[in-house]
């Protein structure tokens, strides 16, 4: 009991302070939804003559939007930034002093942080989907949903190591926004942020499903859309598994390489 | 057995030359040269329990350096340290929750959260039990009088509410020995002499073991009976206070005042050497052992004495001189 009211009490915390912040982040979902419903209507000046592309009609590649952003929103953080910034000015050295492991603390924090914004996002792609009833496919498979919930919560904790990862490059350059910039860009096509990765050539697709950034949003929403079957889903939890595991082991081995160097220059 | 054990410590930093101007930053892209900076040289001292001990120096001697390596922060290039018995580079949890570090610089508190939600957490971190948080909290905040500012969130405290707050939120642990890097820094004359007069009292009740680096002489001379002057990664002083005047100062002060119609600067110059001067009151500079004649002198002659006194040269100008013969 003890141990969870700990890691509880950290996301609270960090749950209030982000309420004192909640103007600036309902601003900032509003420019989301802005970039959503242009995605949404380039693809239906496409369709406009109406058919299929690859395999997918008008009312699917709306689903695939809606359904992939509200995904989306559930998984990501912005861990990397608070983690480079630890780093950078040295606030690290509060955490290095108390009993608890940074990494630990640091992902109770980050759930409770981002959860305001989390709300604001999930309910306004909730409105966005309702707004396009008539075009959102509707699927209520029991086991199909058990594993698409599986897959979403095995993405949110990997999209937290791999934030937590790519913010230890701190100890190593202090211009790291750039870096970070250009992984969220990669990461955002893999993960078939742009477009459903299978317009592309299959070794996209592929790639896809081997590293762990789809899981995000395209794998989940093929899933969804009955494009992949529920032995493939299993396979794909598989594969986030193994990822969740080496991506623990790397963070391990970067952050004993990167206190060394903390230590070093003694920032 | 002391609580606090250190030997041959040393600290060596690494960094990278950096030329300035745009074809030398290019070359850095490629090829850069190391260099190393010594922070702390093979330091030894030992401290036993209950004691409050002063690191003085000027910035970037090393006493936050030394500091940070008995928190555990840095590993250090060579030698050894153990505080209660452990490594503390090693960062168990069982010293991490018997001591705390303070840096007038930083803060843990969160910055938009009333002071309390962060003492909450540290309740939570360091496994504090209920009824001893509650104890320790009401004991502190009543000891610092900050009741009325637990709910309002930090950032609209003054510097000094912040900085007791600061306090509470490492003292609630208990922990038997504190590290404290520049307590008072920033801070008005009021609120550094609370926050003196809290670390004063706190470690004498307590008998916490308390490490403490300050700019300020004020906040050595009231807490610290013992000095570790700390210059260029060196231990220069480890000792009494009182006692560093004796050894370093070798001279006294005579204050001379005159009635009448004063003096002129020829009739007092041979009585030694002069710190101030004006017709009415003068400042003589005397070796230790001749302030008695030189005294003697004065009055024997036929200035117009009025009153004469002898004092110790001022802790802060004998510590001054030990850094300036230093350099």
């Amino acid at each position: 009991m003890g141990v969870i009211k700990k890691h509880l009490t950290i996301t609270k915390i960090a749950w209030q302070r982000a309420l004192t912040y909640r103007f600036t982040v309902l601003a900032h979902r509003l420019g989301e939804l802005g970039e959503m419903l242009v995605l949404i209507l380039m693809w239906a000046a496409i369709y406009s003559g109406g058919g299929v592309i690859k395999g997918y009609s008008y009312r699917e590649m709306i689903t695939y939007i809606l359904l992939g952003n509200l995904i989306n929103v559930v998984v990501r953080n912005w861990l990397s930034s608070v983690v480079s910034r630890d780093i950078a000015d040295g606030t690290l050295s509060q955490f290095l002093v108390k009993p608890m492991p940074y990494l630990r603390y640091i992902l109770f924090r980050e759930v409770g942080r981002i959860s305001v914004a989390f709300a604001f996002s999930v309910v306004s792609s909730l409105l966005v989907i309702f707004f396009f009833t008539r075009y959102f496919i509707i699927n209520t498979a029991p086991l199909m949903l058990a594993a698409l919930a599986a897959i979403i919560l095995l993405a949110f904790v990997t999209e937290l190591l791999l934030s937590f990862l790519v913010g230890l490059i701190a100890f190593w350059t202090t211009e790291v926004d750039g870096i970070y910039a250009t992984i969220d860009r990669l990461k955002k096509f893999f993960a078939g942020g742009y477009f459903p990765i299978s317009l592309l050539p299959p070794v996209f697709v592929k790639a896809s499903f081997l590293l762990p950034f789809g899981y995000s949003f395209f794998v989940p929403v093929q899933l969804y859309l009955g494009k992949i079957g529920i032995e493939t889903a299993a396979l794909g939890i598989l594969i986030q598994l193994f990822w969740l595991a080496l991506l623990y082991g790397i963070i391990q081995l970067v952050w004993n390489r990167g206190i060394k160097k903390y230590e070093g220059v003694g920032i | 057995m002391p609580i606090i054990e250190v030997k041959n410590l040393s600290k060596t930093y690494e960094y990278y030359k950096k030329e300035p101007g745009f074809i030398q930053s290019l070359k850095g892209l490629f090829r850069r040269e190391k260099l190393y900076a010594q922070a702390v040289s093979e330091i030894n001292f030992s401290i036993e329990e209950g004691e409050l001990v002063g690191f003085l120096g000027p910035n970037g001697a090393g006493k936050t350096t030394t500091l940070k390596m008995l928190s555990g922060i840095l590993h250090p290039s060579g030698g050894e340290a153990r505080v209660l018995g452990y490594v503390p580079w090693k960062r168990q949890a069982a010293y991490q929750k018997q001591f705390a570090l303070i840096m007038g610089q930083k803060n843990q508190l969160w910055w938009d959260l009333p002071a309390m939600e962060s003492f909450i957490l540290n309740k939570e971190i360091y496994e504090i039990p209920d009824a001893e948080f509650g104890k320790n909290l009401d004991e502190l905040v009543d000891l610092l009088g900050v009741r009325e500012i637990l709910s309002v969130p930090v950032r609209k405290l003054s510097l000094g509410q912040r900085m007791k707050c600061e306090l509470i939120a490492a003292l609630l642990h208990k922990p038997r020995v504190l590290f404290l890097d520049e307590p008072t820094i920033g801070l008005d004359v009021v609120a550094q002499k609370n926050i003196r007069d809290f670390i004063k009292r706190y470690n004498r009740e307590k008998k916490t073991t308390i490490i403490l680096t300050s700019h300020y002489m004020e906040d050595i001379k009231e807490l610290c009976e013992r000095v570790i002057i700390i210059d260029h990664s060196r231990i220069l002083y480890d000792g009494k206070l009182a006692e560093l005047i004796n050894k370093y100062a070798a001279h006294k002060q005579l204050t001379v005042t005159f009635n009448d119609h004063g003096v002129s600067r020829e009739q007092v110059e041979r009585f030694g050497e002069l710190a101030e001067f004006s017709p009415y009151k003068i400042v003589i500079r005397v070796e230790r052992s001749k302030a008695k004649d030189a005294a003697a002198a004065i009055l024997a002659s036929e200035l117009p004495v009025d009153d004469i006194l002898i004092d110790e040269v001022e802790i802060d100008e004998v510590v001054r001189r030990i850094f300036k013969n230093t350099r």
